[in-house]
């Protein structure tokens, strides 16, 4: 029973009560009760008509969302046509395409926190892996590059696409709204704390994870850390290098296949 | 409070002790404890004045010299003395006490004076019938029991309720009249019992005035203004609040300004619904994400009619199922490469 209509239902018997009071044997409503009445139409008025106007800028606001998302859809899609014409291109020339070199990275911690050295932990802790099987979006610059390659044997990482971003912000996302965990049920917990920086909505700030925005930063440090379970199907061997045969480190575009069976 | 009738009791403080009992000391395979003296007798050499020894002294014996009373503050005492009496008068805390005071003509209730002239039970009880109190005397006369416990063979072996507490100024035979009525207690307005006024600590006993003691009350405890003229110096404590109606102090216009309004409790959600699986909660989050999903079905859709029309053209078979489709469309696909070949 939403608050409306217990409003609205108070002040209905309210109206029929003063209406009998005063009809039938001509005692005076005390001035308590009519003073109440008329506090709660008032209310009840301020209620509909606030629903009304919420009513109103929530239209305005999806609508926005919608704009924005089909914008992204279409950069995404350009961006994809567009990499397939160079390569094509090049390929046609006889040259060859340069990828660009990746900007975002998702970071797993594979093993645990027992017997960790401790820059190994600090580096992890400044990641925000504090947890196995935890995951982060980490921006890939020489900094955060040479972070990720001291912590190696603890974590695996690699170059998400698409698809993987919009699993784990839809699926395991959960936003820090007030310093607590809060999920992503409802696209006010995303504009109540990035709204400032232009990201409103779930695609907003799956956009801007996935191209790197400017507000990188404050969008990846509003997700909580991705809590992931254990991949179905295993690890090969977590003490090895992903090169080696193992599970660490960097394992490039193979993360994405990791990330489906852990998300 | 409840101490302050209570008789001493303690353990002789010979017991134990009427022995030369002396311990045998070490060498001699038995325990250190002393033992009784003498011989003669199964009881010489048994172990004596310890609390553990049978026979022995008990550990810490009780002494006369326990406290046995409690001090109370007088103006402590008062003070409760008072909060029982004001208690009285409402009807809400009485009834919650337990009292059937359903049927009263008012509370408190006070009776002409003449009351206190009673000296027959058979009057003093067709008034409580005509006052309605009665329910509270049977109710008191059905819940007569058998103590539970051992005070049951002490001479405390049945336990009853407490029903009306009768207060009167002056005892013309009143006392008598009532005495005998179970449940009913009996009380002086210039020494009011506060184990009566307040049984088991619990304010609301139900009480029946006589008209002079209800007058006298102003005298035994003063008015809020006057001072007492039987206790000395004493008036009645400030009340913690000066305007008791709280309904009418929060509906009134000056607190209702200074209040917030209604706080909007954020609803949170049991559980949080998977959007990648349950549509609803993706549309709510994502609204574009409907309109993706009509083009991708609809893109599919036109899709396979685009592949059966060519199959059609190419003179295959079209299959109902697309997984057939495809297969049906390879090997059409591989017939006129292999024909152009």
């Amino acid at each position: 029973v939403s608050t409306q209509s217990t409003w609205g239902v108070r002040f209905f018997i309210l109206l029929l009560y003063i209406r009998e009071m005063s009809a039938s044997t001509k005692t005076p409503v005390p001035e308590s009760v009519a003073k109440k009445a008329q506090r709660d139409s008032a209310l009840s008025a301020a209620k509909i008509k606030s629903a009304v106007e919420a009513k109103k800028t929530n239209r305005a606001f999806r609508q926005a969302i919608c704009k924005r998302a089909k914008q992204y859809a279409d950069e995404y899609a350009a961006n994809q046509a567009n990499l397939v014409r160079m390569k094509r291109q090049a390929k046609n020339n006889g040259n060859f395409y340069v990828d660009e070199e990746p900007k975002l990275a998702f970071a797993v911690r594979i093993r645990g926190i027992n017997a960790i050295a401790p820059r190994t932990k600090k580096i992890l802790q400044l990641l925000r892996l504090r947890q196995i099987h935890n995951g982060v979006f980490v921006k890939l610059n020489k900094a955060t590059i040479c972070m990720l390659r001291l912590v190696e044997p603890y974590i695996t990482y690699g170059y998400p696409n698409l698809k993987t971003v919009r699993s784990l912000v839809y699926k395991r996302g959960y936003g820090k709204v007030n310093k607590q965990r809060i999920p992503i049920t409802d696209n006010k917990v995303i504009s109540s704390v990035l709204g400032q920086h232009g990201i409103q909505s779930t695609e907003d700030l799956v956009h801007e994870i996935y191209t790197v925005g400017p507000h990188f930063k404050q969008a990846a440090n509003f997700l909580w850390p991705f809590k992931l379970s254990s991949p179905l199907g295993g690890y090969s061997q977590k003490g090895k290098h992903f090169v080696e045969g193992g599970d660490y480190g960097d394992r490039a575009e193979e993360i994405n296949k990791l990330i489906s069976r852990m998300a | 409070m409840h101490k302050n009738s209570r008789q001493p009791y303690a353990v002789s403080e010979k017991a134990g002790h009427q022995h030369s009992a002396e311990s045998w000391g070490t060498g001699r395979a038995v325990a250190r404890i002393p033992r009784v003296s003498g011989g003669g007798t199964s009881r010489s050499g048994q172990g004596a004045f310890g609390n553990q020894c049978r026979k022995g002294r008990m550990f810490a014996p009780t002494k006369v010299w326990r406290k046995w009373h409690r001090k109370i503050n007088q103006n402590q005492r008062r003070y409760a003395t008072v909060s029982a009496v004001a208690a009285s008068a409402l009807p809400a805390l009485v009834e919650a006490r337990g009292h059937a005071i359903s049927n009263l003509p008012q509370v408190p209730l006070v009776v002409d004076s003449s009351v206190e002239k009673f000296t027959t039970t058979k009057k003093a009880v067709a008034l409580l019938k005509a006052l309605g109190a009665y329910n509270d005397v049977e109710k008191s006369k059905d819940s007569k029991k058998v103590r539970p416990g051992v005070g049951k063979m002490r001479n405390r072996r049945h336990v009853i309720k407490h029903g009306p507490l009768v207060v009167y100024n002056k005892d013309d035979g009143i006392t008598r009249a009532f005495r005998n009525i179970p449940g009913v207690d009996l009380c002086s307005v210039h020494a009011l019992n506060l184990l009566q006024l307040a049984p088991g600590g619990h304010v609301g006993r139900f009480v029946i005035w006589s008209q002079s003691a209800f007058n006298a009350l102003d005298s035994v405890f003063g008015s809020g203004r006057k001072e007492a003229t039987e206790k000395v110096g004493y008036n009645l404590p400030h009340a913690i609040l000066a305007n008791a109606d709280i309904a009418r102090i929060i509906n009134s216009d000056e607190v209702q300004a200074a209040v917030k309004p209604v706080k909007k409790s954020a609803k949170v959600p049991r559980q949080k619904k998977n959007p990648l699986k349950n549509l609803n909660v993706l549309l709510k989050l994502n609204p574009y994400a409907q309109t993706q999903k009509r083009a991708a079905i609809f893109s599919e859709k036109s899709h396979r009619e685009r592949l059966t029309a060519q199959n059609a053209k190419r003179g295959v078979k079209a299959a109902a199922k697309p997984a057939a489709a495809k297969a049906a469309a390879k090997p059409a696909a591989a017939a006129p490469a292999k024909a152009k070949k």
